[in-house]
């Protein structure tokens, strides 16, 4: 009797199980989505209202899609792939001087499959660095983007490849036609991509690892799952769909810019998020992946068309109605996007879990509002990696060997030894006033940046947006002087306020809101520059008042404009020495103390160390991480500020790349990814590496024979990238994981045991 | 009779649908030593936040020395002198010892900076008067034992005279030797008069310097006797079988076995 009560009877009918594949997520945003096309309908009938448009957007998802496929498996596990549309551009431009008859001209298959080859090895780059050697996954997918947009710009020179002529003669190029049945072939290949990816995460081992691994790393592991192949399984996976993208677009194309790409993954991490992928990993599905494509291209496509308006003229006393479109500038629609981006992070756990509707609806009809889901905090919280383990090897030394063990100590030896190098390589040179007084210049920008980091990466937080926001800075600072007719003095202030308003609009939404530092300034990186951009209309703007221009220049000149001439040593100084160095070592030397010796540096350790601890301890971390990011933002505003007047004008693409410096500057300088240290004097010496480093590649070198040779800029931020990423490896194995003792420690043990059985061999 | 130091009446708290405690009674009178046990999910660790003021309560009375209080976060019962040490300890590894003794209070001078001669000449002193010896003041707190981290928890927790210290499954992951030292530390603190609450699964450890043990079961009381007039035995049961009616006040348990 028990025995057929344990066993049970067979079960007559199938029980019916949960959908795996979709839900009621992707039918709300299916529901969304003919909605916004209405309106597009609505808004710009001349564009949206014909079948075309239709096919146009489906043909642009299609490639977003693909590689939103790929983007799933890789959110899903709880890492980000920001390298995607830079290995797109990488892959287009690969092929494309693979096969052109001006360059390497092989046949269409076999560029084809170098370039599977080449998608797959950045996939697997970026899966060693995440999974195998701990790299924090936006930081090594980031550097991805920098370095391979620069070996894009570097192969191409900026040009354009093109190849309509040869391409007749293959067949790979179909892929990019309209078919028999009167749909783009891309089409075709994303639903492969999207039935294939929706079944193997939905239904095979491999999503249900994927699910697991970004469920519970610790949980996978101790359940046998190989949680580091399953990581750079989805990396290798991402990189391929985007490799997949990036032979569609030259299908469709016949030809590549330097262009193609930049900042695909702005949209294809969007489509996941809205998707319902969670970035806190364990969540998403790649049909809700595919449908946020096809969302995020349909807002891409109605921000970038414009809406049609008439506008009246007046030509010679008369007035005539114009059609005109209103369409953004280039460049403005990236701040869409990155608002889209955030608002997409938060929709689920705010959202959702905190049931803003129904509480809506409850505060309508004055009921009493519902308890939200969830009431202990955001769940996209955690999101923070491991803790730092180094150990006490400097404690009780003096003199020198103390020096070795500060955690600055590589940066200073390094900026000392980079320095004597430069003296080495060109003595004519190098050790000039000239030559002094343009490092100085070049220092003051990054290491403004880096003092705002080392307070937000000591707080164990990131701010991706710097560059982004000495741009914007820069371009109210200029467009308050061009536009507005402002005085110096408020194009100042407005600038900075601009600086501050990002920061605080960053502190709010990581320390208040609970949402990762790396997604919130990552969505500003996207605003701060299309505003900047959408400010100037793109346009480059220059002559601004001259008293402005000052913030620019050196002492003497200073000096001279309010009728002082400086003479003998006094004049020399005055002319190494210029504004902008002075605000540096005065804003330095204020950072520096608040850091070090008060209680308010100390707060920002504790905070970045275990935040738990320390706000159980009464620290208000959320405080401490909104003004280490306001200042940071604030750093940057001051930056831009400065940049507009040392070059006289304002250009939209001010600051790029600026962060990737900053970022290499604090953690060569003692910092640490995972927070808790860092300090100013080690930035500054980590700046000043970077500013050498750049210097030193720019030099120009005469070899024997005679001829001479200079680094192009792509290269060397390429070069950069590289640096950035040694440096952030290096922090986690060398200073945190001590590598090297242990090492050491093994090798002993290893001898001594050799040791042992020897002795008992002979004792024997 | 002398008014208890810690007196919670009625304690009410839910998580959604879950009722986690219900009508839970607490005292705790000055140098007392208490050991609050209970199975998994019993409610000790909540009712030990809703008296730090981690959790906010949803019924019931906290009164410290018979005042009623309403804290809003752990570290406004610390301005009271109730300290907690958590089972993970919570320091901050990248810091040194002397910096996490002073954790969010270190000393300031002029107002503004940290005064780091003071900081750690009490730090030493601190250390030695809990019998412990780390190395140094300046070393890391992540390059320290488990047992030596705790040491500083503790220090952390007695560096401002505290009248109450809560102790959170403190020998859950200490060798033999370290639990026996921290049970020394445990009588040591007795006698210089603070009261002590140890929440843990270790009777023998409670039965070593405990005074009293109060045993909850799915967020009730179910059982609350003397030491020296119970046994490991009897109170196992009252923790897996307890009931509502078992719970008894340790004076009635003591004069009914009497």
């Amino acid at each position: 009797m028990s025995l057929e009560m344990t066993a049970g009877p067979p079960p007559s009918r199938r029980v019916k199980l949960p959908p795996q594949l979709l839900g009621s997520w992707e039918a709300g945003m299916l529901v969304f989505m003919a909605f916004l096309y209405l309106a597009g309908v609505l808004i710009n009938p001349a564009f949206f209202g014909t079948t075309d448009a239709i096919s146009a957007v489906l043909r642009d998802t299609a490639r977003f899609g693909v590689m939103a496929v790929g983007m799933t498996f890789v959110i899903v596990n709880r890492d980000l792939d920001l390298s995607v549309g830079s290995t797109l551009g990488l892959v287009a431009v690969s092929f494309s001087i693979l096969f052109a008859p001006t360059h390497l001209n092989l046949d269409a298959g076999t560029a084809m499959l170098i370039c599977i080859g080449l998608g797959l090895l950045v996939g697997l780059i970026n899966g060693l660095l995440v999974a195998i050697l701990r790299v924090p996954p936006f930081i090594a997918t980031l550097t991805m983007l920098f370095i391979g947009r620069g070996v894009v710009l570097g192969l191409t020179g900026g040009k354009t490849i093109s190849y309509e002529i040869k391409a007749r003669d293959y067949g790979f190029f179909a892929f990019g036609e309209t078919n028999a049945l009167g749909f783009n072939n891309q089409i075709l290949i994303f639903l492969v991509f999207a039935i294939a990816g929706a079944v193997l995460l939905a239904k095979t081992r491999i999503g249900y690892e994927t699910y697991a691994t970004g469920g519970n790393d610790q949980a996978a592991q101790y359940a046998g799952i190989n949680t580091r192949w399953v990581r750079i399984r989805a990396f290798l996976l991402s990189s391929l769909c985007a490799a997949v993208a990036g032979l569609m677009n030259v299908a469709q194309d016949k030809g590549v810019t330097s262009q193609y790409g930049q900042g695909a993954e702005l949209i294809v991490i969007a489509a996941v998020i809205v998707g319902g992928a969670s970035i806190a990993g364990g969540r998403g599905r790649v049909l809700g992946a595919c449908l946020g494509a096809a969302l995020v291209v349909l807002i891409d496509k109605v921000l970038r068309e414009g809406v049609p308006t008439t506008r009246v003229i007046d030509v010679g006393g008369v007035k005539m109605e114009v059609a005109a479109m209103a369409q953004l500038p280039p460049g403005a629609v990236p701040a869409f996007l990155g608002l889209l981006l955030l608002g997409a992070v938060l929709l689920e756990p705010v959202v959702v879990r905190g049931n803003v509707l129904g509480r809506l609806k409850a505060w309508l009809l004055r009921q009493e509002a519902p308890a939200s889901h969830d009431s202990g905090g955001i769940a996209i919280v955690g999101v923070k990696t491991m803790g730092a383990a180094s150990d006490a090897r400097g404690v009780g030394l003096r003199g020198f060997r103390a020096f070795l063990h500060r955690r600055d100590a590589a940066a200073i030896i390094l900026m000392v030894v980079l320095w004597a190098a430069g003296f080495w390589l060109r003595p004519d040179f190098w050790g000039s006033l000239d030559n002094s007084f343009n490092l100085l210049l070049a220092f003051t920008e990054i290491g403004l940046l880096s003092l705002g980091l080392t307070y937000v990466i000591a707080n164990g937080d990131i701010d991706l947006s710097v560059g982004s926001v000495l741009a914007l800075s820069g371009a109210v600072a200029a467009f308050t002087m061009k536009e507005l007719g402002g005085d110096p003095a408020t194009a100042v202030v407005l600038a900075l306020a601009a600086g501050v308003a990002c920061g605080l609009f960053n502190g709010w939404l990581t320390a208040k809101i609970g949402m990762p530092a790396f997604v919130a300034t990552l969505g500003m990186f996207y605003i701060a520059r299309g505003l900047a951009a959408w400010l100037v209309s793109g346009r480059q703007l220059s002559a601004f008042p001259e008293t402005y221009n000052l913030l620019g220049r050196n002492l003497s000149v200073v000096l001279e404009s309010f009728g002082i001439h400086a003479t003998g040593t006094f004049a020399a100084v005055a002319r190494a020495v210029s504004v902008q160095t002075l605000f540096l070592a005065v804003v330095a030397g204020i950072a520096a103390v608040v850091l070090g010796a008060t209680s308010f540096g100390q707060k920002v350790y504790a905070t970045g160390g275990n935040e738990r601890a320390a706000s159980y301890a009464g620290i208000n971390t959320q405080r401490v991480r909104l003004l280490s990011l306001v200042f940071s933002s604030l750093c940057a505003a001051a930056a831009g500020v400065i940049y507009v007047a040392y070059y006289r004008s304002f250009n939209p693409a001010a600051g790029q790349l600026r962060e990737l410096d900053a970022i290499a500057s604090v953690i060569i300088g003692g910092g640490s990814i995972f927070g808790g240290y860092g300090t100013i004097i080690g930035s500054l010496a980590g700046a000043a590496v970077i500013t050498l480093i750049r210097a030193l590649l720019s030099l120009q070198i005469f070899m024997s024979d005679g001829s001479s040779f200079v680094m192009p800029q792509h290269w060397m931020n390429v070069f950069i990238g590289l640096i950035l990423l040694a440096a952030v490896i290096g922090d986690i194995w060398l200073r945190q994981n001590n590598i090297v003792s242990e090492w050491k420690r093994r090798r002993q043990a290893r001898a001594q045991a050799r040791h042992d059985t020897r002795a008992t061999g002979v004792a024997a | 009779m002398t008014t208890p130091i810690i007196a919670m009446r009625g304690i009410v708290k839910t998580f959604g649908a879950v009722q986690a405690l219900r009508d839970v009674n607490l005292h705790l009178m000055p140098g007392e030593i208490l050991g609050l046990v209970g199975d998994n999910s019993a409610g000790k660790s909540t009712l030990m936040k809703v008296l730090t003021g981690a959790y906010t309560r949803d019924g019931g009375d906290v009164l410290v020395n018979g005042e009623i209080t309403h804290f809003k976060s752990p570290h406004e019962s610390r301005d009271l002198g109730i300290e907690m040490i958590y089972q993970d300890f919570a320091l901050c590894g990248n810091m040194d010892v002397g910096q996490n003794i002073f954790l969010g209070r270190w000393p300031k001078r002029f107002g503004l900076f940290v005064d780091r001669p003071k900081m750690y000449e009490e730090a030493r002193a601190v250390l030695s008067r809990l019998k412990v010896d780390v190395n140094s003041v300046f070393q890391k707190v992540e390059s320290l034992s488990g047992g030596r981290q705790q040491s500083v928890a503790i220090a952390r927790a007695i560096s401002f005279n505290p009248k109450v210290v809560i102790f959170d499954e403190p020998t859950a992951n200490l060798s033999v030797m370290a639990t026996e030292r921290l049970l020394e530390t445990m009588s040591e603190l007795k006698r210089q008069g603070v009261a002590q609450i140890i929440i843990s699964h270790r009777l023998t450890d409670i039965f070593e310097v405990g005074d009293r043990i109060m045993v909850l079961k799915r967020g009730e009381n179910v059982g609350d006797r003397y030491i020296a007039h119970t046994t490991e035995r009897e109170v196992l049961e009252l923790i897996v079988s307890g009931t509502p009616e078992t719970a008894l006040t340790a004076e009635e348990a003591m004069k009914k076995a009497a």
